[in-house]
């Protein structure tokens, strides 16, 4: 009996070590269902192979049969815009496969349903990095051409002047080739377009150097941190990447914030060193620590404490381009029926952030929603698109809000975010779409003056009504 | 060898825990792999139909072997079968898992009914079990409440292997035991 105690003992715990090791990795790899848990939709979900001409083929088959399409990334945003009932949703994750690549003219085709960590990995042994991108690599890009995602980036303006070109089938099943300078007016809408002008197909991106970044970090006051960002940041060229915390905690809310600033490294011969792309590590304690903040004040003091220390001991590490556009994600995944994380995002002029943080501390003192999270990153202006939230340069503050999806609670945060749209939109600011509908129409048209001619174009470019979402249906009709 | 009842009651309240915990994600599991009823009906009746086939076979060998040594297989069986769990992706993997699943759920439910025909004497056969079945649910009842604050912590995958290092205590709670009951 000794014997095999030892032997299976043995056995299992390597089983045990190896399958702990592995599981973050199948994870990332595991395909994803749908996670618009605030809209359960009913629809006939269609896989797309990587053939063009059998999405030409469905598009025929949708008009003959008379059905609504809409179209599906990974699925993150989380207001309806990949949803609509009765309809078909076309999952573009499949239809992912590189087309072209010139690594000296820096520039790569690709289909839209590639997720950024798909093209990564396969730039990044050419020492090539992406221009703009959300701060994770999990997302497609035809997803996010659709809602002209922003990130960490400070150097590249927009997403929008990372695209050399792309080609869109339309609802009428012809297929245009469109940039800056063809067919302006779908780039113009079908960037920030949430999937209403057409099939995205593939995608000429430009790409940059992967480069080496020496991390920064410091801990500052909220008053300060305006000045201390054009002076430190904006105005030192060797700045690229920003990112900073505001306080949740209830002993700090609002006011304690701390920066990451990624600097250019003085070493550009050790890049090679930190190349490899990081892998989804294991997430359990990040998990852990977020589990405890959503459960009390506490919890969220220690949670603040903890980042806090973590990123102090970031200061002076080394990170690639590469790797700092894909951060860690799973372990915000949260698994509940009865309650979900949903995210908000307020975008506000740079002069305006110090009042803006005092009035926003007001409304949601007033108001008992269970804030996570802020992180505030920087955007420049930007009239590339028409639905355009960055109409002059602007700290963007994302809130990652817990949320149980019973009536009482869910009415409480729609009040909570109408009143902090109307102060967002009171600092002449605006708020980013791909999040749930809780912004009124009204806050809409105030915050995207353009409305109308993108409504215009829609019932141009899609007499028909073939491209659908719920939450143009929510906001336009 | 058979355990003493006090042994027994120990090993199958952590054994009934550990299925408590993860068996709501279990379902989910089956749920999201699986992509219509008919296979999930399937998933369940090959558990169904091999733990049928295997209860004349295991019920010979208990009285052959020993109820320590099929208590082994068991839990260990089960510790193995939940580090892969997590990892399942297609519905034939799920199929197969299954089948292994009724042939251990065979031997560990032949075995505590052998274990406790073994240790109780007849004219007390009904408050004994009476009072081993209130341990082990309360047990279990333990477990799955406290699964349920759990899961807002931990990812799946943790949960799955927490339970798996629950049947791998429980097998070694078996190993130790080497007095025969007296
Ligand atoms: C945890 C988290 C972090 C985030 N971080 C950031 C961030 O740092 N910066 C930022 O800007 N945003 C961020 N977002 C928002 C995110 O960028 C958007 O939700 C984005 O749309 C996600 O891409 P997706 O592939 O999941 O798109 P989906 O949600 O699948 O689709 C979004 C829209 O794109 C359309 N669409 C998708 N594919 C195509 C196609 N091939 N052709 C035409 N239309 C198409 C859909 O119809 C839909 O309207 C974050 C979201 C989450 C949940």
């Amino acid at each position: 009996m000794k014997k095999s105690f030892v032997f299976m003992s043995t056995i299992y715990l390597a089983l045990l070590g190896t399958a702990v090791v592995y599981y973050p990795q199948h994870v990332e790899t595991a395909v994803i269902e749908d996670r618009a848990q605030l809209l359960p939709t009913q629809m006939k979900r269609i896989t797309a192979t990587t053939e063009t001409n059998e999405l030409q083929d469905l598009l025929n088959e949708a008009a003959k049969e008379d059905r609504v399409i809409t179209l599906a990334g990974t699925q993150h945003s989380q207001g309806g815009q990949t949803l609509y009932p009765g309809g078909w949703l076309i999952d573009m994750k499949e239809y992912d496969e590189i087309l072209a690549f010139d690594p000296t003219a820096q520039t790569l085709t690709v289909q839209s349903g590639a997720t950024w960590s798909k093209i990564q990995e396969y730039i990044q042994p050419h020492g090539l990095a992406l221009q703009v991108t959300q701060s994770q690599s999990i997302f497609t890009v035809g997803g996010t051409m659709s809602v002209h995602a922003h990130g960490r980036d400070l150097r590249y303006n927009a997403l929008s002047e990372s695209i050399e070109s792309f080609r869109l089938l339309t609802a009428d099943g012809t297929i245009l080739d469109v940039s800056k300078d063809q067919h302006a007016d779908y780039f113009q809408h079908v960037l920030g377009g949430y999937g209403l002008f057409g099939i995205i197909l593939d995608v000429t991106l430009r790409l940059t150097e992967d480069e080496l970044y020496v991390q920064q970090t410091a801990e500052l006051d909220y008053q300060d941190y305006p000045e201390y960002f054009k002076e430190q940041v904006l105005e030192n060229p060797e700045a690229k990447m920003h990112l900073a915390r505001l306080s949740t905690a209830p002993d700090t809310f609002l006011k304690d914030m701390y920066v990451t600033n990624y600097l250019v490294a003085l070493n550009q011969e050790l890049r090679d060193d930190y190349a490899k792309l990081s892998e989804e590590r294991i997430i359990a304690i990040p998990k852990f620590m977020l589990g405890v903040a959503r459960y009390s004040d506490t919890g969220k003091d220690w949670f603040w404490d903890v980042q806090q220390t973590y990123s102090e001991r970031l200061d002076g590490d080394l990170i690639t381009r590469n790797n700092a556009m894909r951060s860690d994600s799973t372990f915000m995944d949260y698994e509940s029926s009865s309650r979900t994380e949903v995210l908000q995002e307020y975008f506000v002029p740079i002069e305006q952030y110090v009042s803006y943080i005092d009035a926003l501390r007001e409304v949601l003192e007033r108001h008992d929603i269970n804030l996570l999270n802020i992180t505030v990153r920087y955007v420049e202006r930007n009239e590339d698109t028409v639905l355009n939230y960055a109409t002059s340069d602007m700290f963007s503050l994302v809130l990652l809000i817990h949320q149980p999806l019973d009536e009482d609670s869910l009415a409480e945060t729609d009040a909570a975010i109408e009143e902090m749209v109307a102060t967002t939109l009171a600092h002449d600011g605006s708020y980013y779409l791909p999040y749930y509908q809780f912004p009124t129409r009204k806050q809409f048209k105030e915050a995207y003056p353009k409305w109308q001619s993108f409504q215009q174009f829609k019932e141009q470019a899609d007499p028909e009504g073939r491209f659908q979402n719920l939450w143009y249906k929510e906001y336009f009709e | 060898m058979t355990p003493t009842l006090r042994q027994f009651i120990q090993f199958q309240s952590v054994i009934g825990m550990a299925s408590a915990m993860i068996f709501p994600f279990y379902i989910l599991l089956l749920r999201n792999v699986g992509d219509s009823y008919a296979q999930f009906g399937w998933a369940y009746g090959l558990f169904a139909l091999s733990s049928a086939l295997a209860y004349p076979w295991i019920g010979r060998l208990s009285d052959r072997v020993g109820d320590q040594r099929l208590l082994l297989v068991y839990s260990w069986g089960m510790a193995l079968v939940l580090l892969v769990l997590p990892f399942l992706t297609d519905v034939w993997q799920i199929y197969i898992v299954q089948i292994v699943m009724g042939l251990l759920g065979a031997i560990g439910r032949n075995s505590e009914k052998t274990v406790l025909a073994r240790v109780t004497t007849t004219d007390k056969a009904g408050k004994t079990i009476g009072n081993y079945h209130t341990v082990t649910g309360v047990a279990a009842a333990v477990a799955i409440i406290a699964t349920g604050y759990l899961v807002d912590f931990l990812t799946i995958g943790a949960l799955f292997f927490l339970a798996s290092l629950l049947f791998a205590s429980s097998a070694v709670m078996i190993h130790r035991i080497k007095k025969p009951l007296s």
